[in-house]
């Protein structure tokens, strides 16, 4: 009898602590895990009894990159329960925001995460003397992304002007044109970061399971659309009722929970590839050329190419912010004023959604009389897509073994799929 | 403090560091790598030998700094840190949850209760948690990077003077006096809590100054003054027990917070 065990202690260049645990007995694949060992720091129980105001801040604090997206999550679903309606102008800088840290992510997953496996490198930094315009580029992209979210949120990481109804501060109109003026100048090196993910060589898998995104008519949206879609179950709910049709769910080797279809008991997949899957035809123009330019057209299955569809969003974002902003710098461009509406506390349960970089994110609440939480259920993109990428490692593996290849390359084509997923483990553990 | 100078003690090779994760939201990490213009100088000067975020290279045995981010908050954890005590020269405690616990220390009180509030049942992948605490409750730390999360030129400035020693020491003074400097109107005005009267001076009031008040995440400063600052904050007709409840969010395991009450 021959076994071959696999053992990836701490996964690198992912967000978290994860460990990957394959075993190949006599030629068949046993065991394929994902154990996410990420300390739970339990925010759910943590926000308890603390007042509304304080969530959006404490809950932004589950991730560094996605702040944004749990900080608009939760005022959303605050707003919702307090029947707060917020301006255009509001809802058009929660999008910038959002979109801020779609630069930053897909910037710093595509080069610093999941390029040096492609380029034959452990880290991005060799990048610096091997290639150091593409090196440079790249940072400034990353950079690029803070730069919105700074302008807009007062700080690359955890937003501080965002909160219940508006924000607590604005840009001048010119700071508006200029950031216009750096989103466009960025924009060919996106466009190249498409073609630079389309040209590297990865294995033909289909996903195992179904796809989640979020769906509006006619659009791409990331955090103005209460609905969301299981793309193969072709189930479509409201936010308020992601814990009837999203099953959240324990296995012992994982500290993150795991999640399914309930409908159908499928484990699926959220984030770009299921984005661009959903809304291909709503890209923006170059986004679109892009796309179709690199082959990637719905429906794309390969997981691999979520790299491919994060680089096809980078181009997109970076128009779609550009008009943002050009928009905004106009005196009446958009609807209402972003000062926070005046709003009157009162209790109830309501769930916000947005598009996270990786995903759909939700944040249920309850709050009572006072406004002070009463429970909370988050459920981040990562932690639904674990199932998922467990089973995918599944598949890949026996294809690998198939093929006979040596536990080496077994090993780093597992990492470079868990790569592909951009998983969040401290999100997934939260 | 340590005030030998690492990078003279070692020669000519560039001291080796190693940056380590601990619970957290991995933004202070982030924030490191948010230097782009100047990432490469700062990583010019050091010869980083493990960073789980940026590159496959597994933990070595020698080296000379180690930076933590996070809070200890399981006892794997705890043996992590004493391990990065034992083998490095110098340690770097940095953002909230590395020196004060931050938001997961939130979490510290009946801890024991609450992982059964999240879980039907608690997956072995948690392994054995612990209430959670700063990594200075398990080790001496000799350098500290407060806020959260990090400013990244705070982070280089105090690296700096891990590198090559420094009789700079840790400001204590609270917030109130950098909005005087300012000149920026203080939220009581507006029967608005701020924890800036009590708060670890030093990120130049970067929330107050964009319309928000002070949530503290800096820590207490040692030379708070938590009695009169309850008096102030009724004062001026803000409940006291919000202010408590406030301070809970970033100062929870201090204990300078329980004595005071």
């Amino acid at each position: 009898m021959t076994k071959t065990a696999i053992h990836v202690d701490h996964i690198a260049r992912v967000e978290g602590h994860g460990n990957v645990h394959v075993v190949v007995e006599d030629g068949q694949v046993r065991t394929v895990e994902m154990n996410v060992v990420e300390p739970a720091r339990l925010f759910e129980s943590m926000v308890r009894g603390r007042p509304f105001h304080e969530v959006s801040y404490i809950a932004s604090r589950i991730c560094g990159i996605c702040s944004a997206s749990h900080v608009v999550t939760d005022l959303l679903a605050i707003e919702r329960i307090f029947g707060v309606e917020a301006s255009d102008r509001t809802n058009a800088l929660r999008e910038l925001l959002v979109y801020g840290s779609y630069l930053q992510n897909h910037a710093s997953h595509l080069f610093v995460f999941a390029a040096p496996d492609f380029l034959g490198h452990r880290s991005v930094f060799p990048l610096a003397e091997t290639d150091p315009e593409l090196f440079e580029q790249a940072l400034a992209l990353k950079a690029l992304g803070n730069e919105l979210c700074t302008r807009v949120g007062g700080r690359s990481i955890h937003p501080i002007t965002a909160v219940v109804g508006g924000f607590t501060h604005e840009l001048a109109p010119g700071e508006y044109r200029e950031l216009a003026g750096k989103l466009d100048a960025a924009r060919p090196f996106a466009l190249a970061a498409v073609d630079l993910f389309r040209s590297f060589e990865v294995p033909a898998i289909q996903t195992a399971g179904d796809m989640l995104a979020m769906t509006a008519p006619g659009r791409y949206p990331v955090c103005d659309s209460r609905t969301a879609r299981f793309l193969d179950a072709g189930v479509e709910f409201d936010a308020d009722d992601a814990a009837c049709e999203v099953e959240e769910y324990a296995v012992g080797h994982s500290a993150a929970l795991f999640s399914r279809v309930r409908a159908t008991g499928s484990p699926f997949f959220t984030g770009a590839l299921a984005r661009v899957n959903a809304s291909w035809q709503h890209l923006s123009q170059d986004a679109k050329v892009a796309a179709a330019k690199a082959g990637l057209r719905p429906p794309e299955r390969n997981p691999y190419l979520n790299n491919v569809a994060q680089a096809v969003e980078l181009v997109d974002a970076l128009e779609r912010c550009a008009a943002l902003c050009r928009r905004l710098a106009e005196k009446d461009g958009f609807a209402g004023s972003s000062k926070p509406a005046p709003f009157e506390v009162r209790a109830g349960k309501a769930a916000g959604l947005t598009e996270a970089p990786r995903g759909a994110l939700f944040h249920e609440l309850e709050l009572d009389e006072e406004g002070c939480v009463v429970h909370a259920s988050i459920v981040t993109p990562t932690a639904q897509n674990c199932a998922n990428l467990e089973a995918d490692m599944r598949l890949l593996a026996e294809d690998l073994v198939r093929a006979g290849a040596e536990p080496a390359d077994i090993q780093l084509q597992v990492e470079k799929l868990v790569r592909a997923y951009d998983p969040c483990l401290s999100c997934s553990v939260h | 403090m340590s005030g030998t100078c690492i990078a003279c003690q070692e020669g000519p090779s560039a001291p080796r560091v190693v940056v380590a994760g601990l619970a957290s939201c991995f933004g202070c990490q982030l924030q490191i790598t948010n230097g782009e213009a100047h990432l490469m100088d700062v990583l010019g000067q050091i010869d980083v030998r493990y960073w789980q975020l940026a590159s496959s290279d597994p933990m070595p045995d020698e080296f000379d700094v180690a930076v933590i981010e996070g809070a200890v908050t399981t006892e794997e954890s705890e043996r992590t840190v004493r391990m990065l005590r034992e083998r490095a020269a110098t340690l770097i405690a940095i953002g909230a949850c590395a020196t004060t616990a931050g938001i997961p220390g939130m979490a510290a009180e009946r801890f024991m209760e609450r992982p059964g509030q999240v879980y039907d049942r608690v997956p072995d992948a948690c392994g054995a948690m612990i209430a959670p605490r700063p990594v200075s409750a398990v080790v001496d730390v000799d350098f500290e990077v407060r806020s959260c999360p990090i400013d990244t030129l705070d982070f280089v400035d105090v690296l700096q003077r891990a590198l090559y020693g420094s009789n700079k020491q840790f400001a204590t003074k609270t917030m109130c006096g950098d909005c005087k400097r300012n000149e920026t109107s203080c939220f009581y005005g507006a029967q608005t809590l701020c924890l800036g009267l009590v708060t670890t001076a030093g990120c130049g009031a970067k929330c107050v100054n964009l319309g928000r008040p002070c949530n503290g995440c800096r820590g207490l400063s040692p030379d708070a003054n938590l009695a009169s600052a309850r008096e102030a904050v009724a004062r001026y007709g803000v409940p006291v027990e919000e202010f408590d409840r406030a301070l809970q969010m970033f100062n929870q395991v201090n204990p300078a917070l329980a004595a005071s009450e």
